[in-house]
């Protein structure tokens, strides 16, 4: 069966991490077995950023990413999945914050701002030992984000958020069948406005 | 058969006065829908907003539905418990949402209610924790047995879902 393409080009642009100094991000992609990556580069690390001193105290990155997708089953759509990590006082790599969204799905450009949350210690004690020898609880899969399973036992706390934008094009939808245009009387304008009214609370 | 691919996130939740939620999700089809792929239900992660008020989940959902007519279309029903720092859960909210009926990605926010009850309960809910819940998770999305509830509003649950739908034009069904 003949599939379909997507193409991504955006950038991962900034952050907002209050309370921390110097961080990084990495991204990597996942998607579902119906899908391949064509081209592009599937994951990636960014530089170490300070937080800018003027007042909107954001982290820029400024990180490009470029990748295209084929698929044959809109089912296991890609998603982009962001761990941001960062020195504590000891110097050891420690996560701030991981991250996910789904690839956006109609053609156009698009904003994102994504939530960061990081895995809560399940006891005080686990707390503090944690604390001392720098080895804070973690993902080990990250591919666990993208999943719905397995999730009622995790504790998280969020904090900070990345802003993303995207370009996407796609091609051979229409030809299968499938209809992923963008319809409700909300125009994609309005929508990135939403996304960004959500970051005000 | 028209197909519809409904996939995104339960972003998260706003406007609850307690802290540490999480939510129960599961998705109700009529009679002539076939599930093809995908969970039909989950649960999330338990966040504890460490960042503003709001509370986050970013929790998954891709489903993938065969169908051979409207009736019966979509429903994703919520639940929200609060997490208490005893390790017990109670309920904060109950809320439904239809799928959106035209492609596109759709950014939804669902409000919320809980049952309230008379003083007696309002009395024991405040110093025990707990309070009147639904019997059967039917009530949230059925219109039907509705009429004897007392309810008050709790917050609401901001959802982002994305709609692929295929084979609808061919059958002649316009859906925008």
């Amino acid at each position: 069966m003949a599939g379909f393409l997507i193409s991504v080009i955006g950038e991962i642009e900034s952050a907002d991490f209050p309370g921390y100094d110097n961080i990084y991000c990495k991204y990597c992609f996942t998607c579902g077995t119906d899908w391949d990556i064509t081209s592009g580069l599937e994951e990636g690390i960014s530089q170490v950023a300070k937080r800018s001193d003027n007042g909107d105290e954001l982290f820029i990155w400024n990180f490009p990413i470029e990748i295209s997708f084929k698929g044959t089953n809109p089912h296991g759509w890609p998603q982009l999945i962001l761990s941001v990590f960062g020195l504590d006082v000891f110097g050891n790599d420690v996560v701030r914050g991981y991250g996910v969204c789904h690839v956006p799905m109609t053609a156009g450009k698009w904003k994102k701002s994504i939530p960061m949350f990081v895995p809560e210690s399940s006891s005080f004690l686990q707390k503090i030992t944690s604390w001392l020898t720098g080895r804070r609880p973690e993902f080990i899969d990250l591919r666990v984000l993208a999943q719905g399973e397995g999730r009622e036992v995790t504790q998280v706390r969020s904090q900070g958020k990345v802003y993303i934008n995207f370009n996407v094009m796609t091609k051979d939808f229409v030809s299968q069948g499938l209809d992923n245009s963008q319809h409700s009387n909300q125009m994609i304008q309005d929508l990135s406005q939403l996304y960004n009214s959500l970051t005000l609370y | 058969m028209a197909e519809l691919y409904i996939f995104g996130q339960i972003i998260g939740a706003k406007n609850f006065r307690k802290k540490s939620l999480f939510c129960k999700w599961g998705i109700h089809v009529g009679s002539g829908w076939q599930l093809l792929e995908g969970l039909k239900e989950g649960q999330t992660q338990v966040d504890h907003p460490g960042y503003d008020e709001v509370t986050y989940w970013s929790h998954p959902i891709d489903i993938h539905f065969a169908t051979k007519g409207i009736p019966g279309w979509p429903k994703i029903h919520l639940q929200i418990f609060h997490y208490d720092e005893f390790g017990r859960s109670e309920v904060c909210g109950y809320g439904y949402i239809f799928v959106p009926t035209s492609p596109g990605t759709h950014l939804i926010v669902c409000p919320t209610w809980k049952p309230h009850g008379k003083f007696y309960d309002k009395f024991t809910e405040y110093f025990i924790g707990g309070g009147p819940q639904l019997r059967s998770p039917e009530i949230i999305f059925s219109g039907a047995d509705r009429f004897r509830l007392n309810t008050e509003p709790t917050g609401s649950v901001i959802l982002e879902l994305n709609v692929i739908q295929k084979n609808f034009q061919k059958y002649g069904v316009e859906t925008y």
